[in-house]
């Protein structure tokens, strides 16, 4: 296989005695969208900036391309699109005169690229910067990440404070402008139903760690609830893959990860009682059930 | 050569099979007829706000059951060719979904009589819509 577009391994980090990253490892493929998600405070943005080289790891080594994010800082930083969370820009800078300064640190900037940007993304050169729109705002950051033509672009949650049509409209940009060109786009945000229709993988953050991470539409299908008609106490002891136990009256629904007929099985078996019912769920349930599911642990029943 | 399709984020029905959905219900209406284009997959999926691997999907599903079909060069069209797919296969696909409902209308307790007159009604719907759009009849 190709070498991976960004690749993390073994990622620990903690500020002072608080431990935000606790082992992360991620694998990003070539020409990918990929969808970083995680609740606030999970440490997406801690992940991206160590990425960038902008934090020290305690342990761990992050790749992208060959290029070593802590060895190779300004390299890295020529080679790759970065848009930082609720970017700050220039307020008093036009939006023309922002375009020109921030081109003047890429030696690898394309003016007429940038030029047919602004075009492209809707954005009035002449306006100053504090004068844009949210959405105005979030495109002119995108612009400001991609002039100097990355192969590979981060973007720490660039949706985050947009209403659903500005939304939209930029996901539309990722897509036509960056997929259709073969870019590698590694995306953090908290809202799994965002990164559903966009991203060819999803890896979910908590606390520190990855719980999940797969194709975004085998996700869909692996992780499924059943109800077991149950009156007393049940166990579950060595069946793998159970994300989350609850009691509803009579009944209790268990919430499984990669699932199949023959787990069923084997979680009927366990408990000794049968499946009443068995259900899909959406993404914010399976977001759910993998960073507040209790894992069949402190079930009470 | 714009087709409508919404997607709904909070289903438990993965987008591709949204989008599948839709555009047989499409061309069950007529609102698609044989012969019409399609979008690209870029441009569907741009419109859509969706990845394109996941378009591309639907495309290739929707050609390998023959509801639409590629020319190479010039675009993607609704093919003829659902009614070359074996009388078999079509009942079998059919049957699969009467077997659902038939579970759900068993399950709330609506009764076979029911269940037919409302199948018919919903039948008729489609044909009407047919009708209407001015699309050729099955018989």
């Amino acid at each position: 296989m190709n070498e991976p577009a960004i690749k993390i391994e073994g990622l620990h980090f903690s500020y002072g005695r608080k431990k935000v990253l606790r082992g992360v490892d991620l694998e990003v493929p070539v020409g990918s969208i990929f969808g970083f998600l995680g609740r606030n405070g999970s440490g997406k943005t801690t992940t991206i900036k160590i990425l960038l080289g902008l934090l020290k790891p305690d342990a761990g080594v992050c790749k992208i391309g060959s290029l070593d994010s802590q060895k190779d800082v300004m390299k890295v930083r020529q080679s790759v699109g970065y848009m930082a969370e609720d970017q700050q820009m220039f307020g008093w800078m036009k939006v023309t005169q922002i375009i020109k300064w921030v081109g003047s640190f890429y030696p690898g900037w394309d003016e007429k690229f940038a030029r047919e940007l602004v075009d492209l993304l809707e954005l009035p050169r002449d306006t100053r910067v504090k004068n844009l729109s949210k959405g105005q705002n979030s495109r002119l950051a995108l612009l400001l990440a991609l002039g100097h033509r990355p192969k590979i672009v981060i973007l720490d949650d660039p949706t985050l404070g947009l209403d659903p049509i500005a939304r939209k409209d930029f996901l539309r940009y990722v897509i036509g402008l960056l997929q259709s060109n073969g870019v590698t786009v590694f995306f953090s945000s908290h809202l799994l139903y965002e990164i559903e229709p966009v991203a060819d993988y999803v890896a979910i953050l908590e606390d520190g760690v990855i719980v999940k991470t797969g194709k975004t539409d085998e996700l869909r299908q692996s992780v499924k609830k059943i109800l077991l008609r149950s009156a007393g106490d049940i166990e579950f002891g060595g069946v793998g893959g159970i994300l989350d136990v609850a009691k509803m009256g009579e009944r209790i629904a268990v919430t499984i990860e990669d699932y199949s007929e023959a787990k069923r099985e084997a979680i009927e078996k366990k408990s000794g009682c049968a499946a009443v019912d068995e259900v899909d769920l959406n993404l914010d349930e399976i977001f759910e059930a993998f960073v507040i599911g209790n894992r069949g642990k402190k079930v009470k029943v | 050569m714009i087709i409508f399709i919404r997607i709904e984020p909070s289903s438990p029905v993965p987008i591709y099979r949204q989008i599948i959905d839709q555009i047989r219900y499409q061309i069950a209406t007529g609102a698609l007829k044989e012969g019409d284009q399609v979008p690209s997959v870029r441009q569907l999926a741009n419109n859509l706000a969706v990845n394109q691997n996941t378009i591309l999907k639907v495309y290739n599903q929707l050609c390998s059951e023959k509801v639409l079909r590629i020319e190479r060069g010039s675009g993607t069209f609704v093919a003829a060719g659902r009614h070359s797919i074996p009388a078999v296969e079509r009942k079998k696909t059919v049957g699969k979904l009467l077997r659902e409902a038939a579970v759900q209308a068993i399950h709330l307790d609506i009764s076979l009589e029911q269940m037919k007159e409302q199948l018919e009604k919903e039948y008729e719907a489609i044909r009407l819509m047919r009708n209407k759009t001015g699309a050729k009849s099955n018989e």
